[in-house]
């Protein structure tokens, strides 16, 4: 710790504080994750901050966060990783990205997803607010509080209380344990989606909320738009009237052409069926005009705010904390209830 | 990757001269830490180097013990993982700063976490004997303990997945042998390379392809061929592997499997209750006294706070000297 000179407090996470120091010898920003063991569970050091550093030790490319060290201070220890000004939540906030940027956002995301991919690493939390933005504005995926290994062909079962609520895999809301990566591939096209809308596309007040706008918007499930949905753990808890699929010009209105085509590949029930980043990397939307935009063409970082590293540990925020498995696993009877007051008020 | 993992860069030695000065050097700094200094002679009152390597060797075997006994039963990885933490721990760490037995428990705690074998505490401590409230509290504490003295290198590369490696290989190019038959004897040999520091000297996939060598051998089976024809084909690498995987081989072979008597042991740990830290034994005021404080206050505690309870402790070393001399 006395390698470091403490600037600024800039957030506060569910396991701590994050600070902004300067590392004294080489004069480099950085952020200081502390995560404090002193008010945490029963069980000890969370296997959610064990999972973030194995992860984190492991990766090292330029669309993913770097960990440059991790040291224990008293009854706390401390994560240190390079300094990000700024979040993709930040820019959203303050501009309205023109194709060629969103693409270029977009592709770094991509890259970052490959590469995690490739490490069989779901993130799981994919949101804007954890797409970081450097000085030089290289977008870096970050915060892996809800990553995890997974095993291509082995049948584990995962929590399905995972990826902030808006940017969540159809399968999540109906309480999937067995899952894949592409739960990343959807946030991504969600958060796509996004740039190019200006606002976010299903932003659900509750998780009944979110499975309402999700399937009002691409239709009523059916065996061949996603086989096996009906077999899930919460499918029978809930149930809407027949809706049919709203296209996705009209959801996400953009002068990019092929815009839809390629979130098609995103936004779809059917996880065997969506993009692989490394596919969606070579997709022939990126061929297209606008042409994806240079890096020194992206907007600059927004000026500081006063919450503005919000998005650096909001892992367990308490958009994740409620969840799906509160309202409906537990007691199904109240989910229905709050689905019926929910559609009616629509 | 092994290739470029920390426990490549980290935690595997060239020789076993290394680790020995190593450990030497770890007990020579405690030994010189509380040293009572108007004492001129100590006598046998610390534990020498090869006193904490015997004792070791014992919590080994109750490691293993352990580790076959846990309910619900555990992978072989979170076994290989624990292992390896507590070989990594008392590198540099001398057993009369911290007593093994509590940090055997908490090494096996944190290898179930980063292993994914999900227990809570109160499921993991039931597999202990004794009073489970205080393991409970003793691994909870040692946890980001352990975790700094490992570097917080927590990705442990154990030989278990290269060995289906080799049997599927194996199967595949070798379908007249029966691998599956070699399988037990590789267990039996793979269990033996936790008693010694193979793990700290070489790299899981050499260690695995030792133990199906040993294995075919034992089931009078030649894969002299697979190995030097379809494996490597590098004549210089050959030769590296080979030579690894002879030393592996004369290191399991050699090692005495029989843990220390229970006499030594007895005399041993009475010896270590005398030497130990105090500051780091539970049953202890000081410790006690510690525990509040950190709980109490945020900050570390100062320099001044740590030299007092050194003085205090080589008085009490002190003490304990003169008392065995009369």
């Amino acid at each position: 710790m006395n390698d470091y000179k403490v600037l600024a407090t800039v957030g506060e996470g569910a396991h701590g504080i994050v600070l902004k120091a300067r590392h004294i010898v080489s004069g480099d920003l950085v952020a200081l994750k502390k995560v404090t063991l002193k008010k945490i569970s029963e069980d000890g050091i969370p296997v959610q901050v064990i999972r973030e550093i194995k992860a984190l030790q492991c990766l090292e490319h330029e669309n993913v966060v770097y960990l440059i060290d991790v040291f224990p201070q008293g009854l706390s220890f401390v994560m240190v990783f390079e300094f990000m000004p700024s979040n993709l939540w930040e820019i959203l906030d303050s501009y309205k990205l023109s194709g060629g940027q969103a693409k270029c956002y977009m592709k770094m995301i991509l890259r970052g997803l490959e590469y995690l991919h490739s490490h069989h690493i779901m993130h799981r939390d994919l949101k804007p607010a954890n797409l970081l933005i450097a000085d030089n504005k290289t977008l870096k995926i970050g915060d892996f509080g809800l990553c995890r290994l997974y095993f291509k062909d082995e049948k584990t079962a995962y929590s399905h209380q995972v990826a902030t609520r808006w940017y969540r895999a159809p399968e999540l809301l109906y309480g999937a344990r067995y899952y894949d990566e592409t739960v990343d591939i959807w946030s991504a096209g969600a958060i796509f989606a996004e740039m190019l809308k200006g606002s976010p596309v299903f932003p659900g007040e509750n998780d009944i909320d979110q499975l309402y706008l999700v399937i009002s918007s691409l239709g009523t499930p059916n065996e061949d738009t996603w086989p096996g949905h009906s077999e899930l753990p919460d499918y029978n808890k809930i149930s809407f009237s027949k809706m049919c699929p709203v296209p996705l010009e009209t959801l996400v209105p953009s002068d990019v052409p092929g815009c839809s085509d390629f979130l098609r590949k995103f936004l779809i029930y059917d996880s065997n069926k969506r993009l692989s980043a490394k596919n969606a990397l070579k997709d022939q939307f990126f061929d297209m005009s606008p042409l994806t935009c240079s890096i020194q063409e992206l907007p600059s970082n927004p000026p500081p705010k006063q919450n503005y590293f919000r998005g650096f540990d909001s892992s367990c925020s308490e958009d994740n904390a409620g969840g799906l498995s509160a309202s409906t696993s537990e007691c199904s009877s109240t989910s229905t209830i709050t689905l019926k007051e929910d559609v009616t008020r629509r | 990757m092994f290739a470029t993992s920390t426990q490549k860069s980290h935690w595997i030695f060239s020789d076993e001269e290394t680790l020995i000065k190593i450990r030497e050097d770890t007990n020579k700094f405690y030994v010189d830490r509380f040293r009572p200094p108007d004492v001129e002679d100590i006598g046998d009152f610390f534990l020498t180097a090869t006193e904490e390597r015997s004792l070791l060797h014992f919590y080994e075997y109750q490691l293993k013990d352990f580790c076959m006994k846990f309910q619900p039963p555990m992978s072989k990885a979170v076994i290989g993982t624990a292992f390896s933490y507590f070989k990594r721990f008392f590198l540099y760490n001398s057993v009369m700063d911290y007593h093994p037995k509590e940090i055997l428990v908490t090494c096996v705690y944190l290898a179930c976490k980063i292993e994914e074998f999900n227990v809570t505490i109160a499921q993991f401590v039931a597999n202990v004997r004794g009073d489970r409230v205080k393991a409970q509290e003793i691994i909870l504490n040692n946890e980001l303990l352990l975790m700094s003295a490992v570097k917080f290198h927590l990705t442990v590369h154990n030989p278990y997945r290269p060995v289906e490696g080799f049997l599927i290989d194996l199967k595949t190019r070798h379908p007249i042998l029966e691998a599956e038959n070699l399988r037990p004897y590789i267990d039996e040999f793979l269990d033996k390379v936790l008693m010694t520091d193979v793990p700290l000297m070489y790299a899981p996939a050499q260690i695995a392809l030792a133990s199906v060598l040993e294995a075919a051998r034992k089931c009078r089976e030649h894969l002299d061929v697979y190995v030097t024809s379809i494996l490597i084909t590098d004549e210089e690498m050959l030769q590296s592997v080979v030579d690894a995987i002879r030393t592996i081989r004369l290191m399991v072979r050699v090692k005495n499997y029989e843990p220390p008597s229970r006499d030594t042991v007895k005399a041993l740990e009475k010896k270590l209750e005398k030497c130990r830290n105090q500051e780091n034994n539970p049953d202890s005021t000081i410790y006690k006294t510690r525990m509040m404080e950190e709980l109490l206050e945020e900050d570390e505690r100062t320099q001044q706070d740590y030299s007092t309870t050194l003085a205090e402790q080589r008085m009490h070393f002190a003490r304990l000297i003169m008392e065995s001399k009369h």
